[in-house]
């Protein structure tokens, strides 16, 4: 194990904490409840979407509820309304507590965290009225993304006031997360914005950039704040510190800088130069690299103290996450390999790979970080051990099903669209059994969302009486070592 | 890595880097694409579009038509997108100076579009295939797009721009039509100005084998 003082998340005490904690607590709180909301609205929307998919009847004719609506305000409403906002709040207070500052200017944050829910309302309803962008992962109108790049900047601008106000002392790996995060986020979706919808090139230009943004959303911003919360809570949960200081680097570098290029690899055979792509490639099969850094860095980690899965919610769902990061990434490495991507390029697993990404990578952590984070901003505890767990193994499970049946009906419909001897509708045909099955995922995510929705509740709501003992979600072996929190 | 300056260099350069390379370069290079002169028609490649189809790029985005179909034919020998007669060469930066947003599209849930004007050109059957694609197949899962049609009550004549032959659960009953709107008439217009049958030296059509 590293001595390297900087593997220790933090050294506070118990009141230190406590007071940083309640100083953050408002803005960190109305982040995760909005993000509740869109979280189940987009889930609706996308329940909504894969029904269609196999049941086109199911509200059809009806313009405001048409699929290429419907799954567009799902996609955007989980990207920008769940999980931009989940991220944003577990940042603002990771970094309080990285570094033990009180918060400062509270009631900018506040406002920019109404100000973001008034851009993804905003953004919501332009898409449905008919004001889609049509480019993926941004197709929120322009007069949306002014609102939600002025609330970033206000966000922005407080962690550089806090980062600079840190206490000194050696910057602890979630934190080169948390920086890499908050920096990436802006740049990107300012440039995105700018030449893509409020200024657009000619389109001839637009393809690189627009892949560029998608990617660079997923890897550099996602995927940093996410683990920059996994690298806090799991040595935290566990009481151990995290294994290498060598590895974590390694991660955080080949992340930034493959991730960066990884975008264009989806553009195979697509109009724009083939060096462009050929990055894209190289960088997307070079994410195994960082993949393999946190798995091994994590694992060792938790080796023999993997115990603490079975009773602490946060650290399942955010050990959980991170795993299916690590797959994510390897599976969209071996995806972008041309030999596999003239195939599946277009087909079901690409929906698949977005499934294991965003939810099953980032959802759970996020979850996972809610879980840790919000008893300590309260004081109160979670109100039922057996929502949460079946919380826990809905969301699983439909992971587990949606991921499979989509990539394994892509691989066929993939093949059929390729395959010359093959008529198109055989791959509507062949790909419909799998597309219901996700159509039951989807179901399943709704249900585990609803559930956590109502543990969320339960909590503001004071649900529990106060006093009582955290809400475990297993019994606690009896002798153990392993302090469940701290 | 304990110094603030020092991560916000690193983190600074390898973003940088790839902004240069796939942003930067594209602005730079990408973004001022002129059509070529056509000797055999005067005109040029891509030819010009009308206003009408122009128009209704906006009603292929805002009906979210990208969310199923692509518009991008990809290059001999890595698919077979040629072979399957989606178009006769591969689809370049210089197809797309007309739109004002590429719709390459990620999901072939329907059939590629690069090349549709160049392989249906019946107005009227696009039309009963947009208001209702199950009449036109059955096994489709395609949305009807009949909110761009109006539906409505014959006063005196029929209208000459009424769509004939539509058959299955949403054809009009006895004493109605169905309308084409403006937005029906210039996606139609959209539809039928995608062919890039037109060569480009960048893109030279594979020698048949
Ligand atoms: C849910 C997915 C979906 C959406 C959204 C969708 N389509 Fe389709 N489309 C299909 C499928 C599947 C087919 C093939 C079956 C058929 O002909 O109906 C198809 C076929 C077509 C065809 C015939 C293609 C050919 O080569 O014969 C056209 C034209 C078309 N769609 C246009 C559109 C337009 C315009 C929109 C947006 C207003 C749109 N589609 C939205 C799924 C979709």
């Amino acid at each position: 194990m590293s001595n390297d003082q900087s593997s220790q998340p933090d050294t506070l005490n118990s009141a230190e904490r406590a007071t940083i904690d309640a100083s953050v607590a408002a803005p960190v709180i109305l982040f995760f409840g909005t993000a509740i909301f869109w979280l189940l609205f987009g889930s609706f929307f996308e329940l909504i979407s894969a029904i269609k998919l196999v049941w086109p009847c199911f509200l059809d004719g009806c313009g405001l509820f048409t699929y290429g609506r419907t799954s567009v305000v799902s996609l955007n409403a989980l990207a920008y309304g769940w999980a931009t906002p989940a991220a944003i709040g577990i940042g603002l207070w990771l970094t309080a507590r990285l570094c033990r500052v009180q918060l400062a200017r509270y009631k900018s944050l506040m406002a920019a965290g109404i100000i973001w829910n008034i851009g993804t309302f905003v953004g919501v309803a332009g898409i449905l009225i008919g004001d889609n962008t049509s480019i993926s992962h941004l197709n929120f109108p322009g007069y949306s993304t002014h609102i939600l790049l002025l609330s970033f900047i206000l966000i922005a601008i407080w962690a550089i006031v806090t980062f600079n106000q840190r206490q000194s002392g050696p910057l602890y790996v979630s934190q080169w997360f948390l920086v890499a995060g908050f920096f990436s986020f802006p740049w990107l979706f300012a440039t995105a914005s700018q030449l893509l919808i409020w200024k657009p090139l000619q389109a001839s230009a637009q393809p690189a950039i627009a892949a560029w943004f998608a990617g660079g959303f997923f890897n550099l911003w996602l995927a940093p704040m996410g683990l920059a919360a996994a690298f806090y809570l799991i040595p935290k949960t566990i009481g151990r510190s995290i294994n290498s200081q060598h590895l974590s680097l390694l991660a955080f570098w080949s992340i930034l800088l493959f991730g960066a290029w990884s975008g264009t690899s989806r553009l195979i055979g697509g109009p724009l130069p083939a060096w462009m792509v050929s990055v894209g490639v190289a960088a997307s099969v070079m994410m195994i690299i960082p993949a393999l850094a946190v798995a091994l860095n994590l694992h060792f980690t938790l080796d023999g103290h993997y115990a603490p899965m079975s009773w602490s919610p946060a650290l399942r769902f955010t050990v959980t996450g991170v795993t299916m990061l690590v797959f994510t990434w390897v599976f969209t490495a071996i995806n972008s390999l041309p030999a596999v991507s003239s195939v599946t390029n277009f087909s079901d697993i690409t929906r698949g790979l977005n499934l294991l990404g965003y939810y099953g990578f980032f959802s759970m952590t996020a979850f996972g970080a809610i879980y840790y984070i919000l008893p300590r901003l309260t004081g109160k505890e979670w109100p039922s051990s057996c929502l949460i767990s079946w919380h826990f193994w809905l969301a699983t499970t439909a992971v587990l099903l949606g991921v499979s049946v989509l990539l394994l009906g892509g691989l066929i419909q993939g093949f059929a669209l390729q395959d010359i001897g093959v008529t198109f509708r055989s791959s509507i045909e062949f790909a419909y059994p799998f597309r219901l099955l996700a159509a039951v995922a989807a179901l399943l995510i709704v249900g585990a969302n609803l559930a956590f929705a109502a543990v969320f509740a339960g909590l503001h709501w004071s649900l529990r009486r106060p006093g009582t003992a955290p809400a475990l979600i297993a019994v606690r072996e009896e002798n153990s070592q392993e302090p469940v929190a701290v | 890595m304990n110094k603030l300056t020092l991560l916000f260099t690193g983190i600074f350069l390898t973003f940088g880097s790839a902004w240069v390379g796939l942003v930067a370069y594209p602005v730079a290079n990408l973004g001022h694409l002129q059509p070529l002169p056509n000797e055999e028609t005067g005109g040029v490649n891509p030819p010009t579009v009308s206003g009408l189809a122009v128009a209704g790029q906006k009603v292929y985005a805002a009906n979210g038509c990208m969310e199923c179909h692509t518009q991008q034919v990809r290059p001999d020998p890595l698919t077979t997108d040629i072979a399957k007669q989606l178009g006769k060469r591969q689809t370049v930066p210089r197809d797309e100076i007309r739109e004002h947003t590429p719709f390459l599209g990620e999901y072939r849930i329907g059939q590629d579009l690069s090349n549709f004007g160049a392989r249906q050109t019946d107005v009227a059957a696009i039309h009963r295939h947009l208001y209702s694609p199950k009449s036109v197949s059955p096994w489709s899962n395609m949305p009807s797009y009949s909110y761009l049609y109006e539906y409505r009550k014959v006063v005196s004549q029929p209208s000459a721009n009424a769509l004939q032959g539509l058959t299955g659960p949403r054809a009009p009953k006895p004493g109605y039509e169905v309308v084409p709107t403006q937005q029906a008439e210039a996606l139609v217009a959209y539809l039928l100005s995608l062919n890039q049958n037109y060569p480009l030296p960048e893109s030279p059509e594979p020698t048949a084998k």
